[in-house]
C-alpha cells in the first residue's frame, strides 16, 4: 500500500527518511506527525528510529542502506553513529564510509541484492558496499544523470526511473537490476523520484502532492497491492494516455 | 471562470471614480502657490496638476480595459456564454466607451497643458486648470452607465463556475425536471438545488467525481425545451453553449414516468432536434425514474418510443436517482465512453509517442540463476493476509506529543535495543580527560581487560614486583660506588674554597631595629623625675622635612602656558567663577554631557536660533498702515 505524507509541509519525504525492509530512519523534526506516519504503519514489526546525520535532517540523501546494513558518510558524529547502532538490530552492519561524494543517498541506489552507483564512486566505497550491504554493484547512469540515488528508486519487487529514460535504457536497467521497471513521476510530475518517495517490499510513502494516477502506477510496479506491474500497460493505459498527453 | 479570467478589480461608480482621482491629485501634488512667484513656477504648478489628473484617469481606465476579458481571445464556450449572459455587443460597446474616454481625457489634458504655457498670471493658470479638470470629469460623467454595467458584469463573472472546457467532462442535459440535478448530486460532491418545478437550475453547475484514478468534471445544465433556437431564453442558451462547445460525453436524461410534464415522444423529438449540435461526441441516453415506471411495464406505444431511442445507435441505460439503481453504472459507462473517445483522439496526435516509455513496463531478463525474493517480515505478511484489522491501535508518538503539549520531549533512547534495558538512560560522556570516548570504544574491551588482569596475576605469582633492587649486576654497583665518592669529594672542595676566600675583618653589628626613640627617652627620663620640654625649640624634636614645609618662592609655571606668564587678573571666560582646575574640568564635562544627546540626534541645540511662531497672530491680524507693525 502507498501512503501520502509530508515532512513539515515539504513533499520531498525521501530526503527526510530512509526505509528498508529491516528498519526505518526518520529525521528529527519539529513535530512527530511525520514520524508517526511510519510508526503507525511499521510499528511493532520494524524499528522506526529518529536519526540525524552530521547534524542534518536530510538523512535520506546522506546515507544508504538495505536489510543487511547501513552506510553513513564520514561526517556522521560519533554520538549519532552510536545512537543508530543502539537503535538498529544487531544483524544490521553499520559502517562509516570515507567517500568524497559524501551524500551517499544521492549517488547510490540499492535494494537487498543489487546497487546502482555513481560512475565516479571510490573503489574502497564499492568494496565496502559489497561487504556491508551484500549487493552486486553496477556503475551506471539513469536517463543520462549520474545521481542515480536521487533519480532512481527500486525495491526487491520493482523499480521506478525518471520519465526521460528511453525504452531501451529501461530494458537494460531492468535486466541489470532484475526487477520490473517503469518510467514515472511522483509529487505531481517531479522526476526526482527518490526524493519524493521511499519504498520497501511491502509499503511505500510518497509526497502529499502525488496524484492518484501516480500512486496507482507505483502501487502496481512495486507490487504493493494485488496488481501486477503489467497492469500499467493494460488497465491503466487509457488513464495514463489521457493524463500524460 | 476563475482559471480563464484572473481577478478583476472593482469598477467604481462615476461619482466614486471622480472622487478617487481628484482627491488623489490633491494628495499627491503640491498645494501652495503664491501670485508673486515667478510665472514659470506658477505655470509648472498647474501643469503638473493637470498632467497628474490625466495620468491617474488614464491608469485607472487602462486597468479596467486590460482586466476585462477580450471575447475574441476566450475559449469559444466562454465566448458564447458571455454572449448569452451579457450580450457581447453591449459589452464591447461599454469597453469601447471606456477606451474612448481614456483617449478624450488624454487629448483634453494635452490641450490644456498647451494653453497653460501661455498663462500670464496665477489667476488665469488656475482657471485653465479648473477647466481641464472639469472637462475630464464631464468626459467621465458620460461613462457613468458603462461603469455601472461593467461592475455588474464583473460581479457576475466572479460568480461563474470554474469550468475547464478541455478536461474530461460529463455533460448532463434533457428537458426541465427530468432529474439532471439529482444525478449530479448523486455522483459528485456538488450540491445543486432540486425542486419539483421546471427551471430550478438556472445556470451551469459544476461538480467533480473520480473514476479510474482521474478527475472528471460533471456539468449540470438548465433544462431545455423543444423549440427553435431563436425562441430560447438565456437560461436555455447557457445549456446550448455548453452542449456545442465542450468536448464531453453528453448524458441525455429521459424521464420515463413523464412526471416532468413532457411525453416520451416530446423527449425523443428534442433529442433528435439537439443531436446535431453534439453529433461527433460520445452520447449516452439515460432513462431515469425507473422506480416510478418500469420499462417493461410501459404501454405499447410508449415502449415503441424507447425502442426508437435504442435505434439511435447510442447506449440506452436505465437508472433511478431516487433509489440509486443504476446510477453508478451510468457514470462508469459514460466515463469509459469518453475515455475511449479521448484516447482515440490523442492516439492520432504526435504527443503519444513522447509518453511511450511511460506506458512500457520493462520486465527483467534472467542473467543468472540467483533467486532474489522479496523479504517481508512474517508479522507484516500475517497482517496483510488477515482480512480485518481488529488489533487495538497503538499509541503513536504523535498522540503522546499531543497529550503532553509543550512538556513533550523527544526521547531518542526509547527505541534503543540493548542487551540490558537498565543501561538505557546511562549518561555516556563524550569527552573524558581530554580524550574522545568514542575513539576508545572497543567491542572486545571486557576480554582485553580480563587478559590484562590475568597477566597481572601471573606476574604477581612470579614475584615480579617483590624483587628488590639490590640484585643489580656488578657493573652498576661499581658505578654507584664511584658516583658516591665523586659526590663526597665535590662537597669537600666546596668547603675548602669557602675557607680560603673568607674576609678576615671585623664587622659592625647592624641591629635590625632602632633601639632608641623620643617616646622611650621621655618615658625613661620621666620615670627618673626629669621633665623635658616638648615644644618646638627642643633640639630633639624631629624637624619637619624642609621640602614640605618651605613654601615655593615663585608660582610654578603651568605646563600649558608656554612663553610669557600672564597676569593673574585675566581669567579666561570659560574658567571665570570657577574655583579650581578640578571644577573647570568637571563643568566642561557636564556641559559636554548635556550636549551629547542633541549632537547624537543631529538636532538643533538650545543655542540654535529658533522662531517658535513664524506669524504671531497679534502682529499680523487687522489692518495695518505704515509704521504700525511693531506696536500691535
Amino acid at each position: 500500500m502507498a501512503i501520502r505524507a509530508q515532512f513539515e509541509g515539504n513533499n520531498e519525504i525521501g530526503v527526510f527518511s530512509k526505509l528498508t525492509n529491516n528498519y526505518c530512519l526518520v529525521a528529527i523534526g519539529g513535530s512527530e506527525n511525520f514520524y508517526s506516519v511510519f510508526e503507525g504503519e511499521l510499528g511493532d514489526s520494524v524499528p522506526v528510529v529518529h536519526a540525524s546525520i552530521a547534524g542534518c535532517r536530510v538523512i535520506g540523501r546522506m546515507c544508504v542502506g538495505n536489510r543487511h546494513g547501513l552506510l553513513v558518510p564520514n561526517t556522521t558524529t560519533d554520538q549519532e553513529l552510536q545512537h543508530i547502532r543502539n537503535a538498529l538490530p544487531d544483524s544490521v552492519k553499520i559502517y562509516r564510509a570515507e567517500e568524497k561524494l559524501s551524500a551517499l543517498g544521492n549517488v547510490i541506489a540499492c535494494n537487498d541484492y543489487v546497487a546502482l552507483v555513481h560512475p565516479d564512486l571510490d573503489r574502497e566505497t564499492e568494496d565496502l558496499l559489497v561487504d556491508t550491504l551484500n549487493v552486486e554493484v553496477f556503475r551506471h547512469t539513469v536517463a543520462n544523470n549520474v545521481l542515480v540515488g536521487s533519480y532512481a528508486v527500486f525495491s526487491n519487487q520493482g523499480g521506478m526511473v525518471p520519465p526521460k529514460t528511453s525504452v531501451e535504457d529501461l530494458d537494460e536497467l531492468s535486466s541489470l537490476l532484475q526487477v520490473p521497471l517503469v518510467a514515472g513521476t511522483v509529487n505531481r510530475g517531479s522526476d526526482v523520484l527518490a526524493a519524493g518517495m521511499v519504498v520497501n517490499d511491502w509499503m511505500a510513502v510518497c509526497g502529499h502532492d502525488t496524484t492518484s494516477t501516480e500512486v496507482s502506477v507505483l502501487e502496481s510496479v512495486f507490487k504493493l497491492s494485488d496488481h501486477e506491474p503489467s497492469q500499467i500497460q493494460t488497465q491503466m493505459r487509457d488513464s495514463l494516455v489521457d493524463t500524460l498527453s | 471562470m476563475a482559471h480563464v479570467v484572473k481577478h478583476i478589480t472593482v469598477v467604481p461608480t462615476y461619482k466614486d471614480f471622480v472622487d478617487i482621482v481628484l482627491s488623489k491629485t490633491q494628495r499627491k501634488t503640491p498645494t501652495v502657490i503664491h501670485k508673486h512667484y515667478k510665472i514659470s513656477r506658477i505655470r509648472d504648478f498647474y501643469m503638473r496638476k493637470v498632467k497628474f489628473t490625466q495620468q491617474t484617469f488614464h491608469d485607472k481606465l487602462s486597468l479596467i480595459i486590460s482586466e476585462f476579458p477580450i471575447v475574441a481571445n476566450l475559449h469559444p464556450f466562454y465566448a458564447t456564454l458571455m454572449n448569452v449572459l451579457y450580450n457581447t455587443d453591449h459589452y464591447k460597446l461599454a469597453l469601447g466607451g471606456i477606451n474612448k474616454a481614456r483617449q478624450l481625457i488624454d487629448d483634453c489634458a494635452k490641450d490644456h497643458v498647451k494653453l497653460l504655457k501661455y498663462g500670464d498670471s496665477l489667476y488665469r493658470c488656475k482657471c485653465l486648470k479648473r477647466a481641464a479638470l472639469g472637462r475630464m470629469v464631464t468626459i467621465m460623467k458620460g461613462q457613468a452607465k458603462n461603469l455601472l454595467y461593467l461592475e455588474e458584469i464583473r460581479q457576475h463573472i466572479n460568480r461563474l463556475p470554474s469550468i475547464d472546457p478541455n478536461t474530461r467532462t460529463l455533460l448532463i442535459t434533457g428537458f426541465p425536471n427530468v432529474g439532471k440535478s439529482s444525478f449530479i448530486n448523486k455522483i459528485s460532491r456538488a450540491d445543486v438545488e432540486v425542486q419539483p418545478y421546471a427551471f430550478t437550475t438556472k445556470s451551469l453547475y459544476v461538480g467533480h467525481t473520480d473514476y479510474k484514478y482521474l478527475r472528471w468534471q460533471v456539468i449540470d445544465t438548465p433544462g431545455i425545451l423543444d423549440h427553435a433556437i431563436e425562441e430560447r431564453n438565456s437560461i436555455e442558451m447557457q445549456a446550448v453553449a455548453a452542449l456545442i462547445h465542450i468536448r464531453a460525453v453528453v448524458l441525455y436524461i429521459v424521464d420515463i414516468s413523464e412526471q416532468c410534464g413532457h411525453t416520451l415522444e416530446e423527449q425523443l423529438a428534442l433529442y433528435k432536434n439537439i443531436k446535431p449540435s453534439f453529433s461527433n461526441r460520445p452520447i449516452v441516453i439515460v432513462i431515469n425514474k425507473i422506480d416510478v415506471v418500469k420499462p417493461d411495464e410501459l404501454p405499447e406505444d410508449k415502449s415503441k418510443v424507447i425502442e426508437e431511442f435504442q435505434a439511435e445507435g447510442e447506449p440506452v441505460l436505465e437508472m433511478s436517482t431516487l433509489t440509486e439503481d443504476g446510477v453508478m453504472n451510468v457514470k462508469t459507462e459514460a466515463c469509459e465512453k469518453l475515455l475511449a473517445y479521448r484516447v482515440n483522439q490523442k492516439m492520432k496526435t504526435n504527443k503519444v509517442v513522447g509518453v511511450a516509455n511511460r506506458l512500457h513496463v520493462a520486465m527483467p531478463k534472467k542473467r543468472d540463476n540467483k533467486e532474489r525474493p522479496p523479504c517481508i517480515p512474517a508479522k507484516i505478511m500475517k497482517k496483510k493476509n488477515a482480512m480485518e484489522v481488529d488489533e487495538p491501535t497503538r499509541k503513536l508518538e504523535k498522540d503522546i506529543e499531543q497529550e503532553l503539549g509543550d512538556d513533550y520531549i523527544l526521547d531518542l533512547r526509547k527505541t534503543w535495543q540493548l542487551a540490558n534495558n537498565d543501561d538505557r538512560y546511562d549518561t555516556i560522556p563524550e569527552i573524558w580527560q581530554g580524550k574522545n570516548v568514542a575513539d576508545f570504544i572497543d567491542p572486545d574491551i571486557m576480554k582485553k581487560l580480563e587478559d590484562l588482569e590475568k597477566e597481572e596475576e601471573a606476574r604477581d605469582k612470579a614475584h615480579y614486583y617483590s624483587m628488590s633492587e639490590s640484585e643489580e649486576d656488578e657493573e652498576t654497583q661499581e658505578m654507584r660506588k664511584t658516583a658516591r665518592k665523586i659526590r663526597e669529594k665535590r662537597k669537600l672542595i666546596t668547603l675548602e674554597s669557602g675557607e680560603k676566600r673568607r674576609v678576615e675583618k671585623s664587622r659592625m653589628p647592624r641591629p635590625t631595629k632602632r633601639s632608641r626613640s623620643v617616646a622611650q627617652l621621655e618615658a625613661d627620663l620621666g620615670s627618673m623625675g626629669v621633665e623635658i620640654p616638648t615644644d618646638a625649640d627642643s633640639h630633639y624634636v624631629r624637624a619637619k622635612t624642609r621640602s614640605s614645609s618651605r613654601p615655593p618662592l615663585k608660582k610654578a609655571r603651568d605646563q600649558s602656558e608656554a612663553g610669557r606668564s600672564r597676569s593673574q587678573s585675566r581669567t579666561p571666560r570659560d574658567q571665570s567663577g570657577l574655583r579650581d582646575k578640578k571644577m573647570v574640568t568637571k563643568v566642561k564635562k557636564i556641559a559636554k554631557k548635556a550636549q551629547k544627546e542633541r549632537n547624537h540626534m543631529a538636532k538643533k541645540g538650545e543655542g540654535d536660533r529658533v522662531i517658535l511662531n513664524m506669524k504671531p497672530k497679534h502682529l499680523f491680524s487687522g489692518k495695518r498702515k505704515s509704521g504700525k507693525t511693531d506696536r500691535r
